[in-house]
């Protein structure tokens, strides 16, 4: 018997029962073939109402200007370090660079000796910066080194304001890893997150360097407002700083 | 006094103390703070040598330590009578060589070196606040509301009472703490050392 002979039982009412559902298989067949086109297209068409709007569009935003500034504030760091590695002096030749051969950052006494002196040019009372602004000023040489009194040392007085509200404050060393910062005036509108730098009426350092941040405010204490500041340099893990020597 | 007479070379093994206070090890501190080198330096020697070594000593270690440090504080007159006062010790009562009594010896030394500094400070800053007080004339007392704060006051260099009564306890009993856990290690071994180089061997 011919092959093609079973369509003569295949007549035409069962053929249209089952055509509907050789359709369906068709489209799933289609579907499957197409990775699922049409029915994530049909899904993006319904759901479009409820995508998100404007404000998640600029809580990315914000998230990807945070994500870009800290990428290039670890490329910043990251190209200091190598710089260091590679021993290359910056060249500003008001600054000296020097190693820090010594430190004692948290006894009676809070300094760092440096491995440069007077015969580099480096004289007591200059400032002393590491990466991030100001970390203390010289205290005393010789000819080969020179101590660096600490901002936090408690004998370490610096004048300083702080930017946003340009008042003026003395930073304390108070015998912690945070100095203090005492205002002159009595509302010195400062609040956590200010950014403190030297102030320009200071004669003991250069104007306007970064020190540190406000990290809380009393401003109920007596006689003065005080502020505890986290200081910008990394004090206990300096290797290389660099002496403002003109 | 046989180590100084007898032997005076030894007594150029106090040059490491300025030097490792300069190291100061991190890893040898507790909370950041490092053990007070002098101390262990200076007890043993005190007890072998007697109390005119251990003064010249302690003299010594005060001009040494005094030139690393500014500020004006001394860490003399504590050494001076530490090494004295040890000295004395070794040369009356008999020989110390406990781990125990070395420690305690070191943590009451430690603390009253601590001590003496802490009172320097507080004087000082008593005296400066009392000239800045006098040469302020109208800015300072009542009307300081009115004309803000007294700068002269502010400016006062140096550790203040309430600092010395916070941070300045916390490196008391740090420095304390830590040169009399490790007294009874390191100067053991010196005991032993000079006694054994020097003939003041005491039995």
């Amino acid at each position: 018997m011919p092959a093609w002979r079973w369509l003569r039982f295949v007549d035409g009412s069962s053929l249209r029962r089952l055509l509907p559902w050789l359709l369906v298989l068709l489209a799933l067949v289609a579907v499957r073939l197409s990775k699922g086109a049409m029915l994530t297209d049909a899904y993006a068409f319904l759901s479009r109402p409820f995508w998100p709007g404007t404000a998640q569009a600029e809580w990315l935003r914000s998230a990807r200007r945070v994500e870009d500034g800290a990428r290039l504030a670890q490329l910043e760091r990251d190209n200091q370090r190598l710089r260091s590695l590679l021993d290359l002096q910056q060249k500003n030749p008001n600054r000296v660079t020097a190693p820090v051969i010594s430190r004692d950052g948290s006894g009676w006494w809070r300094q760092l000796l440096l491995g440069q002196g007077a015969l580099s040019g480096i004289r007591a009372g200059q400032a002393v910066l590491g990466p991030g602004g100001l970390v203390g000023l010289v205290g005393s040489v010789t000819p080969s080194t020179a101590t660096v009194t600490l901002l936090t040392d408690p004998s370490s007085r610096v004048g300083v304001w702080v930017g946003r509200t340009q008042h003026h404050g003395l930073l304390t060393g108070i015998g912690t890893a945070r100095p203090l910062l005492r205002f002159l005036e009595k509302d010195p509108q400062a609040r956590p997150g200010d950014v403190v730098v030297t102030s320009p009426a200071s004669t003991l350092v250069p104007p306007n360097l970064p020190v540190g941040v406000i990290q809380t405010m009393d401003a109920n204490a007596d006689p003065a407002p005080e502020a505890v500041v986290q200081l910008i340099a990394p004090v206990s893990a300096l290797d290389w700083v660099q002496v403002q020597v003109r | 006094m046989d180590l100084l007479s007898r032997q005076p070379l030894l007594a150029a093994t106090v040059l490491l103390v300025p030097l490792l206070v300069l190291a100061s090890p991190g890893w040898l501190a507790l909370d950041g703070v490092g053990p007070c080198w002098a101390v262990l330096w200076l007890l043993p020697w005190a007890l072998c040598d007697g109390p005119f070594s251990g003064a010249c000593a302690g003299l010594a270690l005060g001009l040494l330590l005094d030139a690393l440090h500014p500020g004006g504080v001394t860490q003399i007159p504590a050494l001076l009578l530490l090494g004295w006062w040890w000295g004395r010790m070794g040369r009356r009562a008999s020989p110390i060589q406990r781990s125990f009594s070395l420690g305690l010896l070191a943590l009451i030394g430690t603390a009253l070196l601590g001590l003496t500094l802490m009172l320097q400070w507080g004087i000082l800053d008593w005296i400066g606040t009392r000239e800045a007080l006098q040469l302020a004339g109208p800015l300072a007392g009542r009307s300081a509301r009115e004309h803000g704060v007294n700068p002269a006051l502010l400016a006062l260099p140096g550790w203040r009472w309430d600092d010395l009564a916070g941070s300045g306890l916390r490196v008391l009993l740090a420095q304390t703490l830590i040169t009399a856990v490790l007294a009874p290690m390191l100067c053991s071994l010196q005991l032993l050392l000079w006694r054994q180089l020097g003939s003041g061997w005491r039995r």
